[in-house]
């Protein structure tokens, strides 16, 4: 055990920096980018190395006791490093497209102190070893994200920001209060897998029911389920790059990662199927996602559309985790890679549209692909991703999904995907057929796309790359460290007897 | 040695796709279409059959070659090849032509490549790529008639696709395996099959399933055109052979359904198609008619597992028929409009001749031998349906003929617009064109030498009767000498004398059309009332509130329960993995 301190470390280099970026004079930007990218690097190198180690069979983990049966405990298990490594190859991706993003543009040490700090939340969030160290880690990312929420400091901003603040510390609020209750029934609010509820379940099934509610209610906020999710779409008035982290990473993902380790290692899914409260979980995000879609049909503003997608993508993971098979629940851990990686190509992309063209809204779409044909190549492949199309990676997690849907005897799970399938693409086929098959001058939003300035490489090469793993996530699904590999093997250790 | 050309024969269109990213091999990229299904092509001729296996890729492929897939093969490559000569010609100068190059050699690469595929993802993915690729050939003229085709192709596909996504998925946990060689051998359900055939009839055209493929067809460049009907159709086919356990078990309803729709499909098709005034829409019309007579050997097969081995032969020979003489009416449209002067369009029609007498089924064609062996196939299976399929393959004689007939008159009256480059200089189409000609003319001569192993004994010995043909052709002249003697054109008249038959149709189209229209508006109105309410009643704040003050309530409540039950011994906790504080 001698490297215990590995996840410190690595919590250390998203934390470590904070104080260093606020401290730093907004002018030295070329040390504020070295100090961030040199972090970033760093980082997915340590996380390299630790999922290695954890590959060949160690779990690290430190950890105090703050009041009996209360610990800070950070752990790094397989699930934790699935979430770690999202977060910090796609900090680092984030990172280069925020520098060109923000170029000259004001508050730069401010925002990135706070998108350092959002980061360290999420590496917090995924290695949490119990619901409480949970709870102090999602607390901080809904304090680290308001900023950037309201970072351009429009009235439309601070408004958004504060709909965001609303419902996060509300359900933030909600999750605390079960959070204690949990500490006070079970004397502990560890994360084990196969959970720790067994025998409490057994001797109270209604304390137990209604305390899954409570705290599904409480991360159902940040997931986006319906009816909580009325914050995505607004938070979009955000700058592209924290749009992009948000909804690929950050917020939205915390939640969805909260679910699974509360269905699997806080009560065990054998314990959750027999409350019985997988079913109406997994309707509930069966809603979301057809609800979600819906919504986004009618949405004019690219972003806007894209969050709406966000909302329905999401809640697959929940619905797979809620499916209570194994099939499903590799379904649903590859999706929360894989959604992240085709949502982040295309915020990325929308961001170009908007910082190249001046297009914003789907209508002015018309002939984009001509004048910028990298960012809408990876934003195709993303968007076909969605769609399901193989061998894009959401092709993978959909059939893991459908197939995991049959395995648990929930065969309206298969039309439920086919529905969701038909609704991606009624809202993204049409945005890609704007931008190959329509010439430029055609169309109403032609005044809005008319001007043009060109975009570094900064901002044109990280979706390329992100789509280019989008592409390689599904084409080899099946080789060593792909994220379906590694959800292979969390889940083996999950449904272990 | 064959690994590699495995490999090639995707690759190779794959790689020059991706070359026309690259501005400066853009011209070159066109140039070197041709080449691009070669490789397939010398797979189809040369290689042994063979299979390998990438376990990595996507989630474990597997790519081959078999008896069947060569045949598919090897007439999807030449197709291929033909088509892309033409491009080269007909795609100089035009404003649109990286776009067009870049679907065509995707398309080709998913064309190709699922006709190697051995399991159920990579033939997936190749059957997608195909398909959407597609788009961009139907919509290249960017005129309102090809954004109409465009929307209507891709919404078929995209249901298409959700059938087959569903259909392989049920069938490979059915099979335990996703390779196909172990779907063909699985005892489906019928729920399974249904999906399938569904998912694969869109693309092979078979009514009520056909909407998108005459308008398609139509509005494609003619380069694509050729394809698009003569390979990327059979490319259903192909998955339904590859894919059903068609021999092993009798799906007697799902046969009673397909053989009725193909008999529909027959005449259906050709009393439609003869109203169209475009020729390529003609033509594709033909195609859907022609794939009726498919879909009755694929019936019978479905009927009678017993039958299908004579079946199958038949069927992928009447697939390599089509797709040879259709290939060459398509091309052949395109070079009539594109020659100037009496004599040349006088030689083009001539050289028509000999596919659409093929199609048509005159004695001694590939169509005539196609059909011939197709009734001598039937008689081996279920006897129930047999006199009607064998009345229905002799009258088909007459529904062909009477659509070439129209395709003629309509080719003569409006053929097909070429660009003012390929007018100028129309040389380059004739090779491909007379090529196309010449395989479909030669090709019951040259089946037993390439496909020894399932060419077929019947094709030698039986006559088909011209009787049917010449029929067709006294009510083709009948026709138009009665069009010409009330004075209306035949347009009209044709109108005039099949509009008692098509009555239900309007019916149909109209009912179609207002079910369209309500689902539409509902499309349109269910989200934007979703938005409305949902902005209205500001269901997200009142969830959130609702959500606190349940809290709140319950947590008051649990404060005496837990008090009272915190007496009880705290259970000991077991935790399964090894934590290193301990």
């Amino acid at each position: 055990m001698e490297f215990t301190l590995l996840p410190l470390a690595i919590l250390f280099t998203s934390l470590g920096i904070v104080p260093l970026l606020f401290a730093l004079p907004e002018r030295s930007a070329r040390l504020r980018t070295t100090i961030n990218l040199t972090a970033a690097a760093i980082k997915v190198g340590l996380v390299a190395w630790l999922s290695w180690r954890v590959s060949q069979g160690t779990i690290y983990g430190v950890g105090f006791e703050v009041l009996p049966g209360l610990a800070f405990k950070l752990q790094a298990d397989p699930l934790a490093i699935l979430f770690i490594a999202l977060s910090s190859i796609l900090w680092l991706i984030t990172t280069i497209y925020s520098v060109g993003y923000l170029e000259k543009g004001p508050h730069r040490a401010r925002f990135f102190g706070f998108f350092s700090l959002c980061v360290a939340a999420t590496v917090g969030i995924a290695m949490a070893g119990n619901l409480f160290t949970f709870l102090l880690f999602y607390e901080l990312l809904t304090i680290a994200t308001y900023p950037l929420v309201i970072h351009r400091g429009t009235a439309e901003a601070l408004r958004a920001g504060r709909i965001y603040l609303i419902y996060t510390l509300a359900g933030g609020l909600v999750l605390l209060v079960g959070t204690l209750w949990l500490w006070v029934m079970a004397g502990s609010t560890d994360f084990a897998a196969g959970g720790m509820m067994a025998d409490i379940a057994a001797a109270s099934p209604v304390q137990a029911l209604m305390l899954f509610v409570v705290l599904i209610a409480g991360l159902g906020v940040k997931a986006a389920l319906v009816p909580f999710h009325a914050w995505l779409p607004i938070a979009m008035v955000a700058p592209a790059p924290v749009s992009a982290l948000l909804h690929a990473v950050a917020v939205v993902k915390a939640g969805a990662f909260g679910i699974m380790r509360v269905v699997y290692e806080v009560f065990g899914i054998h314990v959750a199927v027999d409350l019985g409260v997988t079913l109406p979980l997994a309707i509930a995000a069966g809603i979301t996602i057809i609800y979600g879609s819906l919504r986004a049909l009618t949405q004019d503003d690219i972003k806007k559309r894209l969050a709406y997608s966000t909302v329905s993508q999401v809640s697959y993971i929940t619905l797979g985790v809620a499916l209570a098979s194994p099939i499903a629940a590799i379904g649903a851990l590859a999706h929360l890679i894989h959604q992240g990686l085709m949502k982040i190509t295309m915020f990325m992309a929308a961001g170009n549209l908007a910082e190249g063209l001046g297009v914003k809204s789907v209508s002015a779409m018309n002939g984009v692909g001509r004048r910028m044909p990298g960012t809408m190549l990876a934003f195709t492949l993303a968007a076909l991703a969605m769609i399901g199309l193989p061998p894009l990676a959401g092709f993978v997690s959909k059939w893991y999904l459908a197939s995991g849907g049959l395995d648990a005897g929930q065969g309206w799970v298969i039309a439920l995907l086919l529905a969701s399938s038909l609704l991606n693409a009624a809202y993204f086929l049409p945005m890609l057929h704007r931008a190959w098959f329509v010439d430029a001058d055609a169309g109403a939003g032609a005044q809005e796309s008319a001007r043009q300035r060109p975009i570094g490489w900064m901002l044109s090469a990280p979706p390329l790359v992100t789509a280019a793993l989008v592409l390689i996530a599904g084409g080899l699904a099946n080789a060593p460290f792909s994220p379906l590999e590694w959800t292979r093997f969390v889940v083996a250790i999950e449904y272990r007897e | 040695m064959s690994d590699i050309m495995l490999y090639a024969a995707i690759a190779v269109p794959l790689a020059l796709a991706g070359a026309a990213i690259l501005p400066a091999a853009r011209a070159l990229v066109l140039r070197l279409a041709v080449i691009a299904p070669l490789p397939a092509l010398a797979l189809a001729l040369v290689a042994p059959p063979s299979a390998l296996s990438e376990p990595w890729l996507i989630m474990g492929t597997v790519i081959g070659l078999d008896s069947v897939s060569r045949i598919f093969l090897a007439f999807s490559a030449i197709l291929w090849a033909a088509a892309a000569a033409t491009a080269r010609r007909w795609m100089r100068g035009d404003g649109h032509a990286t776009g067009f190059i870049t679907c065509f050699l995707l398309a080709m690469t998913g064309n190709i490549g699922l006709i190697l595929a051995q399991d159920a993802f990579s033939f997936y993915a190749l059957f997608a790529l195909m398909s959407f690729a597609s788009f961009g050939l139907v919509v290249h003229a960017r005129s309102d008639k090809a954004y109409r085709a465009g929307r209507l192709y891709i919404g078929f596909v995209v249901a298409g696709e959700l059938a087959l996504f569903a259909g392989l998925l049920l069938a490979s946990r059915e099979a335990g395996s996703p390779l196909l060689a172990d779907l063909r051998m699985a005892e489906l359900s019928g729920l399974s099959v249904a999906l399938l055939i569904g998912g694969f009839a869109v693309k092979l055209g078979i009514m009520p399933l056909h909407f998108w493929l005459p308008p398609a067809h139509g509005a494609a460049p003619v380069p694509a055109s050729a394809v698009l009907s003569g390979a990327m159709i059979k490319a259903g086919l192909f998955g339904m052979l590859s894919s059903l356990p068609l021999g092993l078990h009798a799906y007697p309803d799902h046969a009673t359904v397909m053989l009725a729709a193909g008999l529909v499909t027959i005449f259906a098709a050709a009393l439609i198609g003869v109203r169209e005034e475009s020729p390529k829409a003609v033509l594709g019309f033909s195609s859907v008619s022609q794939m009726g007579i498919i879909a009755l050997g694929l019936g019978a097969g479905l009927m009678a597992p017993a039958a299908w081995t004579v079946l199958l032969p038949v069927v992928v020979f009447l697939a390599a028929h089509h797709a040879l003489a259709k290939g060459a009416l398509f091309l052949g449209a395109g070079m009539f409009g594109a020659v100037t002067g009496l004599r040349a369009r006088i030689l083009v029609m001539l050289a028509l001749i000999l596919p659409a007498a093929a199609l048509a089924g005159l004695t001694a064609t590939s169509g005539a031998l196609g059909k011939e062996a197709l009734k001598s196939a039937l008689e081996t299976g279920s006897a129930d349906w047999l006199p009607w399929l064998i009345a229905a393959l002799t009258l088909s004689g007459v529904a062909t003929t009477l659509l070439m007939a129209r395709f003629a008159h309509t080719l003569w009256k409006q053929a097909p617009g070429a660009p003012e480059m390929v007018r100028a200089q129309p040389d380059g189409l004739v090779v491909p064109f007379l090529g196309l000609v010449a395989l479909s003319a030669i090709l019951p001569a040259t089946w037993p030498l390439i496909v020894p192993e399932i060419a077929f004994a019947v094709i030698a010995d039986k006559t088909a009767d011209p009787l049917p043909i010449l029929v067709g052709i006294v009510i083709a002249l009948a026709a138009i000498i009665r069009a010409h003697a009330l004075g209306i054109g035949v347009q009209a008249f044709i109108q005039g004398i099949t509009a008692p038959f098509l009555a239900l149709r309007s019916h149909i189209d109209a009912a179609s059309r207002r079910r369209a229209r309500s689902l539409r508006r509902a499309a349109h109105r269910i989200p934007a009332m979703l938005s409305q309410r949902a902005e209205s009643l500001r269901l997200g704040q009142t969830a959130i509130a609702a959500l606190i003050l349940a809290v709140i309530a319950v947590g008051m409540l649990e404060m005496r329960n837990v008090g009272a039950g915190s007496a009880a011994p705290m259970p000991e906790l077991g935790i399964d993995m090894p934590q290193p504080w301990d």
